[in-house]
């Protein structure tokens, strides 16, 4: 009896005890006053603690926080369409052209005047390129609006990559074809099936989980030597629009897919894992090769890459200059600054309550103070600065930046935001560590640091060589990302990315090649390309006209 | 036997109606007072949103909203009977109703069955609580478990490959003849158990004189579940059916949407996947809509022909 009394004042107190920290939390919070925004970004990411550190230094300096909703596992489209569906929309939000044509946005240049730092991070003519067909802007481009001179570290962008200890076994060799590639990966293949003895060996493996499925698509354009205009190539002699999914280019790549197929090379769930079981197939270290886009798996497998540590064992990617013939030179990257992307950025919607304050809050996050934290951390805690005013960090600084548990509760990029690239004011440091290069070699890996050294390269971008801009047409699918149902060439532009996410893996599946291939042709011409091509090619003299 | 009874009151009250009085009105008026409630939920919530519909007539614009919207007749309708991709859709809404239908329907009845004929009771408890806990998982964790399954590495592969069914692993979601059978597998291992509740449910109510009447005139096992059990849960057995008749084309979302990929979409896509992908994701409303009305209709139509078929064989109905 005394017990269960007792009991139920525990219970009672432990019931009391949540209340009240509850209750005081948003109490508190309310005391601070400060100012909460909601995002939603289009893409999937990492969420942060509610109580990241960053965050509230942030909040601290600007007044205002922002709560980051990201893409869950529906598609991208989906979400922004029950938002409409909806018409209540977050007071700031990464979408695109529906959100325009429904009327859910807000003219950025009808605000920015108070706004200095929105309104110089950019040329003049460089924001003209995002006006809409009523004059007005409506979106802010995130990524790419370099401030000084390009430093090149890293290559953001697509490449064939391959992991350092396959070119280390083969004594670092000159691989520059897309046959050499396969030769190569097969033979590390034949000699190594095991990693470390423990897993099998994984030599290629592609994804293609929905969107993502440019990892199978695109590769032809680069092969033949052009760079990611995406949807198409463009001829810059004699500006003419062309198609690369029937080249030979690509027949004969989609050929060594199926042959390496056959052979047990790809890996045989490659079309039917989702993009989580992707990067987990990476994480494990057994994947020898893959296509792939920088941004889209390097930032998953370092943390588990550090905890199994596979750098040890060689198990880092490093991108590789590979064209269908040596005689062609690679354009797999092209100058950053060079590479704006007009369709897609951050707006404000109608929802926002404090339209002020949400330009105010992309204002300051603009300010070097606060992108030092968002990028940086926090000085003397993430980061050093020695007495020539250069920022550094120390060994242990690195690691923990590569905890996952680390960055959830301490650092908060706002990483969807605009951030301005390339170097500080203070025209020493440069916007981020991994742009630093002097912080980019001290975190580079121990295998990739082996492998660079003995290629001569400094960095991921010395590895495959630059480029400048292709022409001022450059993205073109800057537009073809933006076409809607609303038009001809967008409805055709969808049914031929259909035809190609359903036959490509067939081709690269299937027993007969050219009798694939050629149903495959049979479907991809039905759709009708030309309405779309016709469309490019008007867009293509478009820009240049504009540009003149 | 209960629905029998009420049958029967229902015969009596029908004898003598009653009038509509004041008096009456005043005496039922509690009763009254909460049908009444029950009333205003339903146009609320059932009634109301059906006001959409009218999206399917229109060139829906979100901005424009359902009042400035253009109205366009049945031009959506015909754009959808034109498209092979919704042809298809159906085709494989309807097989994958069909094959779950008879599927989960036998599997729950042979199941109850069995698990009837148990006469250790701890065994059969401890059967039946287990046999229907995956009811409770979420698909997205079911699909998980079976793409981990069937999966080159998978248990079943493993399992396969080592006793010499088979060379190499199968790759079971590459492949559009697994597809619905997997759907069915997958739907039969969830719901079973679940829907075995309410037959064995029945099976209780079944007057235990009868199987020692049966026993007395000779009857083995098999003749008593023959012509004792499944008479006596024929009324619930029918009853379930022409429910699910009507759920027919309601063949799943969840399921397919999550183990569907690129090389399976000819086969793994339903009306439902078909709505959202137009409707939604395309912003194309009008057409979402239109799919969502015929999917409806078909429904009803469905079920009341099964239910005219029950009528006629002087069945259980609904209605």
């Amino acid at each position: 009896m005394r017990r269960r009394i007792l009991n139920s004042i525990l219970l009672f107190g432990l019931v009391l005890l949540i209340l009240i920290v509850a209750l005081t939390k948003r109490e508190s919070e309310q005391k601070k006053n400060i100012k909460q925004f909601t995002v939603f970004y289009d893409v999937q990411g990492d969420e942060i603690d509610e109580d990241n550190e960053i965050k509230k230094k942030i909040a601290e300096i600007t007044g205002a926080e922002c709560e980051e909703i990201w893409l869950g596992s529906q598609t991208k489209d989906d979400a922004i369409n029950s938002y409409i569906a909806s018409g209540e929309y977050t007071d700031f939000i990464v979408g695109g052209l529906e959100l325009y044509q429904v009327g859910a946005l807000l003219p950025i240049d009808m605000y920015w005047d108070d706004y200095p730092n929105i309104k110089q991070y950019m040329s003049e003519e460089e924001w003209n390129r995002l006006r809409l067909d009523d004059g007005h802007i409506y979106w802010i481009p995130q990524f790419g609006i370099v401030n000084g001179e390009d430093i090149e570290t890293i290559h953001e962008g697509e490449a064939f990559w391959i992991q350092t200890r396959v070119l280390k076994w083969a004594g670092y060799p000159d691989v520059r074809t897309l046959d050499e590639y396969f030769e190569l990966i097969g033979d590390y293949y034949e000699a190594n099936p095991m990693l470390d003895n423990q897993i099998p060996n994984i030599p290629y493996t592609i994804l293609c989980d929905d969107w993502r499925y440019f990892c199978l698509e695109n590769p032809p354009q680069f092969l033949d030597g052009y760079p990611n205009d995406g949807s198409c190539m463009v001829d810059p002699v004699n500006l003419k629009v062309l198609d690369y999914n029937f080249t030979d280019t690509a027949k004969n790549y989609f050929k060594t897919l199926n042959e390496q197929y056959k052979k047990g090379i790809v890996d045989p769930e490659s079309f039917t894992s989702t993009y989580e079981e992707y990067i987990e197939k990476l994480s494990t270290g057994a994947v020898l090769g893959m296509v792939d886009q920088w941004w889209q798996f390097s930032y998953n497998i370092t943390s588990p890459f550090e905890k199994q540590n596979l750098d040890e064992l060689g198990c880092n990617y490093v991108p590789l200059p590979i064209t269908i013939d040596r005689s062609i030179k690679n354009q797999w990257h092209v100058k950053r600054s060079n590479e704006l992307d007009t369709s897609s950025g951050i707006s404000v919607t109608i929802s926002c309550q404090d339209v002020e304050g949400a330009f105010q809050f992309i204002n300051d996050l603009l300010g070097e103070e606060v992108q030092n934290l968002r990028y940086w951390g926090i000085k003397d805690v993430d980061y050093h600065v020695d007495e020539n005013g250069v920022f550094y960090r120390t060994d242990e600084q690195r690691e923990k930046r590569n905890l996952s548990d680390y960055l959830a509760s301490h650092f908060c990029s706002y990483a969807y935001f605009p951030r301005r690239e390339g170097i500080n004011e203070d025209g020493i440091n440069m916007f981020s560590p991994e742009y630093q290069l002097g912080e980019f070699q001290a975190s580079l890996p121990i295998d990739v640091k082996e492998c660079f050294e003995a290629y001569g390269a400094k960095t991921y971008v010395d590895m495959i060589g630059t480029n400048e801009q292709p022409g001022v047409w450059y993205p073109m699918y800057s537009y073809s990302t933006l076409l809607t149902n609303q038009i001809p060439a967008g409805v055709v532009w969808k049914e031929m990315t259909e035809v190609k996410q359903q036959w490509l893996p067939q081709v690269v599946m299937a027993d007969n090649f050219d009798a694939a291939w050629a149903q495959y042709k049979n479907a991809y011409d039905e759709t009708n390309p030309d309405v779309f091509f016709d469309d490019m090619q008007l867009e293509l003299e478009r820009r240049i006209k504009q540009a003149e | 036997m209960s629905l029998l009874m009420k049958k029967k009151v229902k015969e009596k009250t029908n004898e003598v109606p009653i009038q509509i009085t004041w008096k009456e009105i005043k005496r039922q008026k509690v009763l009254l007072f909460w049908s009444f409630l029950i009333v205003i939920y339903g146009v609320i919530f059932y009634y109301l949103p059906l006001t959409g519909w009218v999206m399917a007539f229109q060139n829906y614009k979100p901005k424009d909203g359902i009042f400035h919207s253009e109205f366009i007749g049945l031009a959506k309708f015909q754009q959808l009977f034109h498209d092979d991709t919704f042809i298809r859709v159906i085709r494989n809404t309807l097989a994958m109703g069909l094959i779950n239908l008879v599927a989960s329907f036998v599997m729950a009845i042979v199941f109850a069955i069995l698990l009837n004929e148990l006469r250790n009771r701890h065994g059969k408890k401890i059967i039946q609580t287990i046999s229907y806990l995956p009811h409770f998982l979420s698909w997205i964790i079911v699909t998980g478990i079976l793409h981990e399954a069937l999966s080159g590495s998978g248990i079943i592969n493993e399992l396969l490959v080592k006793f010499n069914f088979i060379e190499t692993p199968v790759n079971f979601f590459a492949h559009p003849q697994y597809f619905w059978p997997i759907v069915a597998f997958a739907n039969i291992w969830k719901e079973t158990g679940w829907n075995a509740i309410i037959y064995l449910a029945a099976i209780t109510a079944i007057d235990p004189c009868l199987y020692e009447a049966a026993a007395i005139d000779g009857a083995g096992r098999w003749a008593r579940i023959k012509y004792v059990t499944l008479p006596g849960i024929k009324p619930t057995i029918i009853i379930l059916l022409l429910m699910n008749v009507g759920n027919v084309l309601n063949a799943g979302f969840e399921i397919q949407y999550l183990l569907g990929n690129g090389l399976v979409k000819s086969v793994s896509e339903t009306i439902d996947i078909y709505v959202l992908k137009w409707g939604i994701s395309q912003g194309d409303y009008a057409i979402g809509t239109a799919a969502g009305i015929f999917k409806s209709l078909v429904s009803i139509i469905l079920i009341v022909i099964a239910n005219k078929i029950a009528k006629h064989n002087d069945e259980e109905r609904l209605f």
